[in-house]
């Protein structure tokens, strides 16, 4: 029901074992080479240019690539070289567990198919989003995917309504927020009214009768589903090649006039108008 | 005899829906839940459950840190991940390296979950 990775998928379904999957990925990661490996194996850079790249990441906040280009250890054109390398000589899993005999050839072909009907309702579709956006393609899989789950997990019906760029967060009766780090820095928020509270905890509880529940699992019910939403975008990430981590949900609650983003914020709202006439919204923040 | 189950997530819905489905197995009993890691090693020494279910993204002491501890203190107890992060490539090795015996992703469904402790 989720977004998944091949590897998680096949143990799932008990088609490879615990211990199959766990010398799968030993080799993976032993013939995987990472960025500064590969540019060593490739005579580009010595370990001690990698050592003071790893020590220059702690003070900032640079990936790898960036800081040796950065810094004129390697130059764009070798950094590319790098990257094409990795991706030309990597072991996916399925091939890994092939090599173990964790598989033969045929069987991974078939779970394949079938891991891509599994994964079929996650494929993305067009969101559009202000041009000119760093990361545009994470940010729009973002939100098609929280459309999804809206679907899914809360079993809502919706129209969802034009993209606006927005410079504050309106008060709402529960704003949950999560930020993302990693390759793309954002935070992302769901505003509901009291109404639309009531329908995610009727989802997630699995019943219709929720007036009695304390605030404190109303609210929860909105904050895991963001957490939800958020984990399986970053799963997706991943699929796609980039790293994004998540940190735990919390409420933030904007003043009845609203919270202004700051001057380095851009703020796009995406209204999902629920088919009763109740709205949610979803809010990215993001640096400019 | 009902396996031990212990579930341990930041989430008080989460944790209600896996009580839910572990209690109504009838193979599994579920002896608590707990919020983050950390209550999860004490957890684990105190009650000696049989399963450990835990959520990856919790408040103060995560879910991978805590696996690495109660692995290395208890040879015995099975540990599955169920976790919104589960489908994250990086996330799922380094929880099978550690020792989980299974990543269960969220959303989730009471088969997703008792099909996981059957099969340990």
């Amino acid at each position: 029901m989720a977004v998944k990775f091949f590897g998680q998928y096949l143990v799932e379904k008990g088609v490879v074992s615990r211990e199959a999957i766990v010398e799968a990925i030993a080799l993976q990661d032993k013939q995987n080479l990472k960025l500064g490996e590969m540019a060593i194996a490739m005579g580009l850079v010595t370990p001690a240019d990698i050592e003071r790249a790893h020590q220059n990441q702690l003070s900032r906040d640079m990936k790898l690539g960036d800081l040796l280009v950065g810094t004129g250890i390697l130059s764009e054109g070798q950094l590319a070289e790098v990257v094409a390398r990795q991706k030309a000589t990597h072991l996916y899993i399925g091939e890994a567990l092939v090599q173990v005999g964790a598989l033969d050839n045929e069987q991974l072909a078939r779970q394949l198919e079938a891991f891509k009907i599994d994964q079929a309702p996650y494929l993305g579709e067009s969101v559009q989003l202000p041009p000119g956006l760093a990361n545009s393609a994470l940010w729009e899989m973002a939100v098609d995917l929280t459309y999804k789950l809206v679907t899914r997990v809360l079993g809502l019906r919706f129209r969802p309504g034009t993209c606006q760029v927005v410079t504050q967060l309106s008060a709402a009766h529960q704003v949950a927020a999560l930020d993302f780090a990693g390759d793309a820095k954002g935070r992302y928020l769901v505003a509901v009214s009291a109404p639309v509270q009531k329908k995610v905890a009727q989802a997630l509880l699995h019943t219709a009768v929720v007036d009695h529940e304390p605030l404190e699992v109303l609210e929860d019910c909105l904050l895991e589903f963001i957490n939800v939403v958020c984990g399986n975008v970053a799963a997706k990430a991943s699929q796609q090649g980039s790293a994004l981590s998540i940190n735990p949900p919390v409420n933030i609650h904007p003043p009845a006039t609203g919270l202004p983003l700051a001057a380095q914020e851009q703020g796009l709202c995406f209204p999902i108008h629920l088919e009763d006439g109740d709205l949610m919204e979803l809010y990215l923040v993001l640096p400019k | 005899m009902p396996k031990k189950v212990l579930v341990v997530d930041d989430s008080l819905v989460v944790a209600r829906q896996l009580e839910q489905i572990i209690g109504g197995s009838g193979d599994f009993c579920c002896i608590g839940s707990v919020r983050n890691g950390a209550e999860a090693i004490k957890a684990n020494m105190q009650d000696n459950p049989d399963i450990i279910c835990m959520d990856m993204n919790m408040p103060g002491m995560d879910g991978l840190t805590a696996l690495r501890s109660i692995v290395a203190l208890d040879k015995e107890v099975k540990v599955v991940m169920v976790t919104s992060l589960g489908g994250v490539s990086d996330n799922f090795n380094e929880a099978m390296k550690l020792g989980a015996r299974c990543v269960v992703s969220k959303p989730f469904v009471a088969e997703d979950i008792l099909r996981a402790l059957r099969a340990l």
